[in-house]
């Protein structure tokens, strides 16, 4: 076996000691992992760039449409603003208490030997109406035709009106004769008090034409 | 197996230690800095364009939520405009009265006075534009007929108006005629 001289041998070894230093394999190892990082960078860099695009078109595309949209709330406030208030003011026309239809009713129950002198009546608080009717009525018996007249006018208002009263507030004879198809007839001076609600039926607002008059009693 | 022995001198050491140090800055710089405003940038703008998809989906359906209801109201705004019609301009004190002179005298009622008893706020929300007022019609002399007949009248004419009160009362010189009070209250469009 030949014998092999290794001349260079502190040589060798300073360059193998070079090649394993670990500062340089640091800083290499420094280097690819940066170089790494900065191309996660411009990777995730380049994606924002596209997502400011969709963005931009994003804003652009609202941007049309804004002013139509804004333009609709605002039209669909005024038209739900418009149907509340008319419903408001259609519930108040409907809720109105019609006095022509009373008037006439009213009228039918009058006959020819009584007389009205007053009509008070009033739309209560509750929505009930409270009507005080003051008058004379002349006959045999005054005091049964005022009765009569309290009779028929509880019957006409039943048949439109709920909770009808018709009670006496007052009803006195007078001493004054009057005379009536050429009889002389004892009068009374009588006052009603009407109450009832609207919200059996409801009334139709023209009065129609007189057609029942109640014959006089003599 | 080979063992390596690594000796490192103090210098050696010291670059080192400064190298990883160096290192960490980097890292903690580059999420830091760059990375983490990057990420936030991206997240604020996927969340804005989010938005705005979700504004521009809500915006079709509220155009065709508008355009269903226009045409659901156009009943409602045509009864609207009638009723806002009933109000003319100016105060209702300057055309009311002379309106209601002029009815109750084409219903053969003269001398027909009316009174402004007071005018009052709606308590309903809905009816904010809407004032109510108070008048006070006196009609002097008037056959209970023809009176009914014009009440009949003014009820179907005028919708906005509410009778909340009459009296009839005989006049003892002429018992044909009556003497008529008619409290009444009316909606009008505040000007």
């Amino acid at each position: 076996m030949a014998l092999h001289l290794n001349l260079l041998h502190e040589e060798i070894l300073e360059q193998r000691q070079r090649q394993r230093d670990p500062l340089k394999i640091g800083m290499m190892v420094l280097g690819a992992v940066g170089a790494l990082m900065v191309a996660y960078y411009l990777w995730n860099a380049y994606k924002v760039l596209e997502i400011r695009t969709q963005l931009g078109q994003a804003q652009h595309d609202w941007g049309k449409v804004e002013p139509k949209v804004t333009a609709a709330q605002k039209r669909s406030a005024e038209l739900n603003g418009i149907i509340s208030t008319t419903k408001v003011l259609d519930s108040m026309i409907d809720g109105r208490f019609f006095w022509a239809p009373f008037l006439e009713k009213l009228s039918r129950c009058v006959a020819p030997n009584a007389q009205l002198t007053s009509v008070d009546g009033s739309v209560l608080d509750d929505g009930k109406i409270s009507v005080v009717i003051e008058g004379l009525a002349a006959g045999r018996e005054p005091r049964a035709a005022a009765e009569e007249l309290r009779q028929l006018l509880l019957e006409q208002l039943g048949q439109s009106y709920s909770d009808v009263k018709v009670e006496f507030k007052a009803l006195e004879d007078l001493d004054t004769i009057v005379n009536i198809g050429g009889s002389n007839m004892a009068m009374a001076r009588f006052g009603l008090n009407a109450t009832f609600a609207t919200t059996a039926t409801k009334p139709t607002p023209t009065p129609g034409p007189r057609t029942k008059i109640r014959e006089p009693k003599s | 197996m080979k063992l390596i022995q690594v000796k490192l001198s103090k210098d050696q050491i010291q670059k080192l230690m400064l190298s990883t140090i160096g290192f960490f800055v980097l890292i903690y710089v580059y999420f830091s800095f760059f990375l983490g405003p990057l990420n936030a940038s991206r997240d604020s703008m996927l969340a804005e364009i989010d938005g705005l998809q979700g504004k521009s989906a809500s915006s079709k359906s509220e155009l065709i939520k508008t355009s269903n209801l226009e045409k659901q109201a156009n009943a409602s705004t045509k009864r609207f405009a009638a009723l806002k019609a009933l109000s003319p301009e100016g105060a209702p004190i300057a055309w009311f009265p002379p309106r209601m002179k002029t009815f109750f005298a084409n219903q053969q009622i003269d001398k027909a006075t009316v009174r402004l008893e007071n005018s009052v706020a709606f308590k309903e929300t809905d009816l904010a534009n809407w004032m109510r007022y108070n008048w006070a019609l006196e009609l002097p002399q008037a056959d209970f007929s023809t009176l009914a007949k014009a009440v009949a009248a003014l009820e179907n004419t005028e919708p906005l108006l509410s009778i909340i009160h009459i009296n009839i009362k005989a006049m003892p010189e002429d018992p044909q005629f009556q003497q008529v009070t008619l409290s009444a209250s009316t909606a009008i469009v505040k000007r």
